[in-house]
């Protein structure tokens, strides 16, 4: 009696897949706006900050705002910005992700700057990352890391104390920091394969139990209309 | 997506990256910008209200107790110290004070952090004029004199405008007091001005 036909099997896979993909667009259009929050959030944490640890710069008694004041509210809010309106203008594109992402790593990079490359800022990459992870897709961590060691980069030749706190580092230290860097995007690649999986796979277990809810209901239809058209000749028989 | 949609965003990335790096090239620039170098005497004045090294190298800091650049000169002069501790090095700061400001308004983090380094003293500068006597135009400047008076280093202890580390005035002065030579005698100088006045006028010292 069951069916097992290859339409209603293909029929499955289908809806497996779109169920899935709504899953997933969901989840990224939920972790942009996440990332649209935090944005905003981080700036108006650096302005805080930069309020509470150096609001002015002095010049004997004359005092002027400090020039991290001006960074955090400008700096802040350009970085803040592209993110942002992607993400209310194209929420769950690859393009918005990646924007979110490198911007994310460029906030990582200001913050290591306005506290003269203190080490216990670097945690704020390894804090991104895992944020970065919500969206279960692995390019954007190599954008992430890309960005992050280009940045290491270029200031550790530039500039070495604004990133490491030290005047003269190895030329390839941003090399160490990048492999840290890799280390956690092998963990959280994995994570987001495991996700990925996991989430196909309530796809096509949703998609199973709308199938044999469907067919559950067809038969429960068909053996009601068979009772309907049998219950005259039951009515009859009883009479007799 | 449309094409013109497409290249509107790509307009949008290249200013948005281009502005974003113009910020983090201020920053740099403002980071690595010195403050006015010292023009100190090349022996101790006389007329100094600070007791004048006598057979110990002193080291002098001047410092803007409001200056947010100037904790990281506080904290590298008390690394140095804490390297110095057996080499009879006494330690000055001189806390600028305009003369119609608040004693309060000298009681910051720097001046308290510097009150702890041991061996240290630390003094008001009112007006700053021992600052100006010394040829300090510049918050985190550091002088060090030698036990008979003369002068072996003036310069700045941090690699840059509030960043902790290692730097070339810090290098300087442990190898003047340790080994008495050094490969120059200044460093560059990361901090607020002072707003001393110099006194005398003296010509600036050679750069690096």
């Amino acid at each position: 009696m069951e069916d097992v036909s290859g339409a209603t099997l293909v029929a499955d896979v289908d809806r497996a897949e779109t169920l899935y993909r709504e899953q997933v667009d969901a989840r990224r259009v939920s972790a942009d706006r996440m990332f649209a929050v935090l944005m905003i959030a981080q700036w108006v944490f650096a302005i805080v900050l930069a309020i509470l640890v150096s609001p002015y710069a002095w010049a004997g008694k004359t005092r002027e705002f400090h020039p991290h004041l001006f960074a955090a509210i400008f700096m802040g809010a350009g970085i803040a910005v592209l993110p942002v309106l992607l993400s209310v203008y194209l929420p769950g594109r690859t393009v918005t992700r990646h924007v979110i992402v490198a911007s994310q790593m460029l906030w990582s990079a200001l913050f290591i700057h306005l506290t003269g490359g203190r080490i216990e800022t670097h945690f704020h990459v390894f804090g991104s990352l895992a944020f970065v992870a919500f969206y279960l897709d692995w390019p954007v961590l190599m954008t992430a890391t890309v960005v992050v060691a280009l940045d290491h980069l270029v200031r550790g030749l530039v500039y070495p104390e604004s990133v490491y706190g030290i005047t003269n580092p190895e030329w390839w230290r941003f090399l160490e920091h990048a492999g840290w860097v890799a280390f956690e995007d092998v963990v959280l690649v994995w994570l987001c394969l495991i996700g990925l999986r996991e989430m196909k796979s309530i796809a096509f277990r949703q998609a199973e139990v709308e199938s044999l809810k469907e067919r559950e209901e067809a038969k429960s239809a068909a053996l009601e209309m068979v009772l309907r058209e049998l219950q005259p000749s039951l009515v009859e028989g009883a009479q007799a | 997506m449309t094409t013109s949609q497409r290249g509107m965003l790509v307009v949008a990335a290249v200013v948005w990256i281009a502005a974003i790096g113009c910020g983090f090239t201020f920053l740099m620039k403002y980071s690595v910008e010195p403050g006015t170098p010292a023009s100190a005497p090349e022996v101790w004045p006389r007329e100094s209200q600070v007791p004048a090294p006598r057979g110990h190298y002193l080291l002098v800091m001047t410092l803007h107790p409001q200056c947010p650049c100037s904790r990281a000169s506080v904290a590298e002069l008390n690394n140095l110290m804490a390297l110095l501790r057996n080499d009879n090095v006494k330690g000055e700061v001189l806390v600028v004070k305009p003369a119609e400001f608040p004693d309060e308004w000298t009681r910051t983090e720097s001046v308290k952090s510097a009150e702890r380094i041991p061996g240290m003293d630390v003094r008001l500068d009112v007006d700053g004029v021992e600052s100006g006597r010394l040829g300090a135009a510049t918050s985190g400047q550091v002088l060090l004199y030698s036990p008979d008076g003369r002068l072996l280093f003036a310069g700045g202890i941090t690699p840059d405008r509030g960043h902790l580390g290692d730097s070339p005035g810090r290098q300087r002065i442990l190898s003047l007091v340790k080994t008495g030579t050094a490969d120059a005698k200044d460093s560059l100088v990361f901090g607020c001005s002072l707003g001393a006045k110099i006194c005398p006028p003296r010509p600036k010292p050679a750069g690096l």
